[in-house]
């Protein structure tokens, strides 16, 4: 991200970066950057909250007004109030499959559908429930041709794999404001979903084709959640 | 939060000490007051409108997003797995704050918000974007923007 900084700026353009790791920013010292304190992938902040992301955005902004760069590298002074866990949320009941998962999770996925108007569901082209058994199917060690043309199976996978996780926590979050650690500790040691890609993950390890080794690696299980 | 002591050690280590491009010179470009700004917003979350080619892997290009998307229309193709996507689920401002801009932009503290935005996919080496990033500068010139956020995930 500094980097494209430093490209437009080169070019005319005058930016501002927002940064998540500071160390990052301290390296590349891009013209300008506001370091947040919020976790990777909420560069403005909580979800649902506008003046605070507004505080956000127009302090990143208002870097631009100043003089004495580069670099200007300024904090912003607040945590996310979002990182607080929602008491009152409740997980969904658990479900033996993912396609059971899939059909019990419907009803709230639905629901949230028609409140938020919005669905972040649609990378694979596939239904949600092709997604669901497309990763059943790798399981069983049968992995489907891609139906996709220009698209091979692992990055179908891949895709089906960021649909079912994005459909059941969309619908597992509700109308609740939980916190991405209780919808990830849901999802990772609860949900039949998690059980079937920390087992899809071991199966890939396991594999003689060094493409699905790189695969399992990196793109079914995050990091901090891989099981010891 | 992203501080890196809350983080697993292995990808604290592996963000901190990310390979960073070393840069000969230090461009600062000045302009008129905020509220007399174009502002364009480039996304490095592997953002991309729905129905179009999603980024596929470690792609140095970019997506055009145009101002007019509707929030479901906006799905986020990033490679990498271990940020939240949870906030970006429930509220696209936490990404691509479009609503907020146009706020911005109807109180008259920025002058207006840009006509198309874009999004590149982070992970990829800053080196290969590098073209990429100089022909998008002359879109945003045609556009007017002589402000660019760039957010990243």
């Amino acid at each position: 991200m500094s980097a494209l900084g430093h490209y437009l700026e080169e070019e005319g353009i005058a930016t501002v970066a927002i940064g998540l790791i500071r160390p990052q920013i301290e390296n590349t010292k891009p013209p300008r950057a506001l370091w947040v304190p919020f976790e990777l992938g909420r560069p403005f902040g909580p979800p649902g909250d506008p003046a605070f992301q507004t505080r956000v955005i127009l302090a990143a902004l208002r870097l631009l007004e100043r003089a004495d760069g580069p670099v200007i590298l300024a904090d912003f002074p607040a945590d996310d109030p979002r990182e607080a866990p929602d008491p009152s949320w409740r997980p969904p009941a658990p479900a033996e499959t993912v396609a059971a998962e899939i059909a019990a999770l419907a009803p709230a996925y639905r629901d949230r559908l028609a409140r938020s108007g919005r669905s972040t569901v649609g990378l694979s082209g596939l239904s949600i429930e092709a997604c669901g058994a497309t990763i059943a199917a790798w399981l069983r060690g049968a992995p489907p041709p891609s139906p996709r043309p220009g698209y091979s199976a692992p990055l179908l996978l891949r895709f089906a794999i960021d649909d079912v996780k994005a459909y059941v926590l969309e619908a597992a979050a509700g109308g609740a404001r939980p916190s991405s650690r209780q919808l990830g500790d849901w999802l990772w040691q609860r949900s039949a979903t998690g059980a079937a890609l920390h087992a899809l993950r071991e199966l890939c390890l396991a594999s003689d084709d060094e493409r699905l080794k790189l695969i399992a690696g990196n793109f079914i299980v995050p990091a901090a959640r891989v099981r010891a | 939060m992203t501080r890196l002591s809350k983080l697993p050690p292995a990808q604290a280590k592996r963000l901190a000490e990310l390979d960073c491009p070393d840069f000969a010179t230090r461009p600062f470009v000045s302009g008129p007051a905020l509220s007399r700004r174009r502002v364009a917003i480039v996304s490095s979350a592997g953002l991309v409108v729905r129905g179009e080619e999603p980024f596929r892997g470690r792609d140095p290009d970019y997506r055009a997003i145009p101002g007019t998307t509707a929030p479901e229309n906006l799905l986020m193709s990033h490679i990498s797995i271990n940020f939240d996507r949870t906030g970006f689920q429930e509220d696209w401002n936490v990404v691509f704050p479009l609503d907020r801009l146009g706020e911005l932009a109807a109180a008259g503290t920025i002058g207006s918000v840009a006509r198309t935005h874009y999004s590149f996919m982070g992970a990829t080496d800053p080196v290969q974007m590098e073209p990429h990033a100089r022909e998008l500068a002359g879109r945003l010139k045609q556009d007017g923007v002589d402000a660019v956020i760039l957010s990243p995930v």
